[in-house]
């Protein structure tokens, strides 16, 4: 499911077990007002921006339902596949764009001349599975000189690539940065999203607060005290990725660099995610959805990464998983 | 219990090892001439082995054809029919209609296109199969993709089933190292998501694939020009266009319409050369082959390139569910002549919904 495998820090377990002592009572808006300000600081963005949510999935949603009924809508495939499934059924029009091996670029030509009408374009950068890049400021500059296109960045894995196009917002009122806490900060279980929001989109959406349970304001508010133990798990997250990336190599597995906490990699033998959850282990399967033999692997514990690479030599030596 | 039929062409992938491309015909005869050894003994024993429900009850076809293997596994089964002792195709088809009559449940069979070819011409799409790859071309997309994946199939019965593709390859021009082939027919496959997705999936994709063809079909319908020919290529996706257009499809082969009307049914190369010195305007709506891509040179042979250019890239209209497309690296073209090869390549857009299209790489 692609979770940060480390839990989150004392003081913020601490804070969610204080925080139910008055859970008979409806959240009050001062708690989010504490957060907006907690997480302006963390961005560098003014408070008045902010627009928090239960999740990033609820948000790019909410977005959809708003901006996608009288706009054609792009987006990429494979990307949050959630989202992707939303617009699919709720926008006018869609165009997606087909992201294909071995370097899974943008067509930023195709996507410019798609900009002659009022559009709203979601692309997460980096994307989700594929872990790479697809977004860089020249680019997004000129989608954004043109006030028809709205452009929304799902920064879902920010905290791991440290490239951001929040900057921008107070210069380009139609862009949208969409974030999570749920991946870096450990906070899955309690889903805590917020989008760093464009005059354009500021004017346009309603805040939703009052959707964030007691326990989620305060843990967000408590790990953003100390970043500095987010970056840490992030530092060994990244570590192990690049010793699951070498040890599966080794294997003979194809694997597709990211810069996420995830890998991407493709494999021949069929079934790969059925045989490997039927010996305790969940990766995922992406050919529901996109190409077949392409999986998704989420960076685990150091004794969780080293049982996956024990089973995958096994798999890989057995001949009659494989022709 | 359920009631599962086996039929191995025990003969099938023999060609491989020793360089021919497959053992119809008299290929057979040079292949054990040339050393080969079976090797479908070990994918059917193989599968056996990894089937890990108790509830089947196998009918088999005798000796090699089945029963050689089945005996060796704790599995209840019954023999059916005769065989000679050399087996040939129509053996195959002989024991698949047994089977059929004997109303079984799920058909199992090894073996490779040219098998998979007998066994839609003897039970079509009456009961779901499940294929175990081992011949030498395996281009149809109904193959199980390895021993596991089969088993897999047959413990997940009953479930979901789609149709997957036969595709008939000519040996003689194979063996040339030209690669002629063309879409037979369908067969029923199981559809098994790995065990994650199966939760998150909604109960009936089939009533889905359905329902996003006629989505396709109505969006096509809508944006038809009254003064321009439409010549729709072969598949499914087609069908439901033609279904739309309230004409009738022929379902492997290119039909032409006009206004409306069918104005060319099951054409070929002549006739479509004909019709366009008719029509000024014309354009073409295909959909590619599953697995591959192919929306040219594979599986509709009579878009030639002199049709091709004819029409113009400009003209042509890719449909197919999204399912489908996003499941493919992307689209390929093979025609025969390199420039227009050259011309349809680049990007290009699929129509995978109802004002939803899907933008990917020609190859």
């Amino acid at each position: 499911m692609n979770e940060n495998p480390y839990p989150p820090s004392e003081n913020v377990l601490r804070a969610i077990k204080d925080s139910i002592n008055n859970i008979n009572r409806y959240s009050e808006l001062k708690y989010a007002d504490k957060l907006k300000e907690a997480l302006a600081s963390y961005n560098n963005a003014s408070e008045k921006r902010i627009i928090l949510s239960p999740g990033s999935e609820f948000l790019l949603r909410e977005l959809i339902n708003i901006f996608s009924g009288n706009r054609k809508l792009i987006m990429t495939n494979p990307t949050f596949f959630p989202a992707l499934k939303h617009a699919i059924r709720n926008a006018r029009k869609i165009i997606k764009h087909q992201l294909s091996p071995p370097n899974f670029e943008l067509n930023r030509e195709m996507i410019l001349e798609e900009l002659y009408e009022p559009t709203l374009i979601i692309v997460d950068n980096p994307n989700n599975p594929t872990g790479k890049m697809l977004l860089d400021r020249k680019f997004v500059m000129e989608i954004l000189k043109n006030k028809d296109i709205l452009l929304l960045v799902d920064e879902a894995y920010y905290e791991f690539v440290k490239y951001t196009f929040a900057d921008l917002v107070d210069s380009y009122p139609n862009l949208g940065i969409v974030r999570t806490m749920d991946k870096s900060f450990s906070l899955a279980g309690l889903r805590i999203g917020y989008l760093i929001a464009g005059d354009f989109f500021l004017k346009e959406i309603y805040d939703f607060p009052r959707f964030l349970p007691i326990p989620t304001l305060f843990a967000a508010r408590e790990a953003l005290k100390n970043p500095e133990y987010m970056e840490e798990n992030i530092r060994k997250i990244l570590i192990e990725r690049k010793r699951l990336e070498s040890g599966l190599k080794k294997i003979g597995v194809t694997v597709f660099s990211g810069e996420v906490n995830f890998l991407l990699i493709k494999c021949d033998i069929p079934e790969l995610s059925t045989i490997l959850m039927d010996r305790g282990i969940m990766i995922k399967d992406l050919s529901t959805d996109w190409i077949e033999g392409f999986y998704r692997v989420s960076v685990g514990l150091p004794e969780e990464n080293d049982k996956f690479l024990a089973e995958m030599e096994k798999i890989t030596n057995n001949p009659a998983l494989k022709w | 219990m359920i009631k599962v039929g086996l039929i191995v062409n025990p003969i099938s992938g023999m060609g491989g090892s020793v360089g021919l491309k497959g053992t119809d015909g008299d290929a057979y005869k040079k292949a054990i001439e040339l050393g080969a050894k079976p090797v479908v003994p070990r994918r059917v024993k193989d599968t056996l082995s990894l089937i890990k429900r108790k509830d089947i009850y196998f009918l088999v076809a005798k000796k090699q054809m089945g029963e050689d293997y089945v005996r060796e596994f704790s599995f209840k089964y019954e023999v059916v029919g005769e065989i000679k002792e050399k087996t040939t195709a129509e053996d195959t088809k002989k024991i698949a209609k047994e089977l059929i009559s004997k109303e079984i449940n799920l058909l199992v069979f090894a073996g490779g296109d040219g098998t998979a070819r007998d066994i839609y011409d003897a039970i079509g799409t009456s009961v779901p199969v499940v294929a175990i790859p081992s011949g030498v071309k395996m281009f149809s997309s109904v193959f199980a993709l390895s021993p596991y994946a089969a088993a897999k199939m047959i413990d997940s019965y009953p479930c979901e089933i789609t149709d997957k593709e036969v595709l008939d390859i000519d040996e003689d021009a194979f063996r040339n190292n030209k690669l002629a082939a063309k879409l037979y027919g369908y067969l029923k496959v199981p559809k098994i998501e790995s065990l994650l997705q199966q939760g998150k999936e909604s109960s009936n994709l089939t009533v889905a694939e359905r329902k996003r063809k006629r989505e396709i079909a109505k969006y096509v319908a809508e944006r038809m020009e009254k003064d321009t020919l439409y010549l729709l290529g072969p598949g499914t996706t087609l069908k439901s266009v033609a279904d739309e257009l309230k004409i009738e499809k022929t379902l492997l082969g290119i039909d032409a319409v006009y206004k409306g009307k069918m104005v060319g049914k099951d054409i070929n190369e002549k006739e479509l050369l004909n019709l366009l010195k008719k029509h000024k305007k014309a354009k073409i709506i295909v959909t590619p082959i599953g697995g591959n891509g192919f929306i040219f040179g594979r599986g509709s042979k009579q878009f030639t390139p002199q049709v091709l250019e004819l029409v113009g890239e400009k003209n042509i209209i890719v449909v197919a569910t999204q399912e489908k497309v996003s499941s493919l690296e992307c689209l390929r073209v093979d025609t025969g002549d390199m420039k227009v090869d050259e011309r349809l390549k680049g990007h290009i857009r699929v129509i995978t919904g109802y004002k939803e299209e899907m933008i990917i790489e020609v190859k």
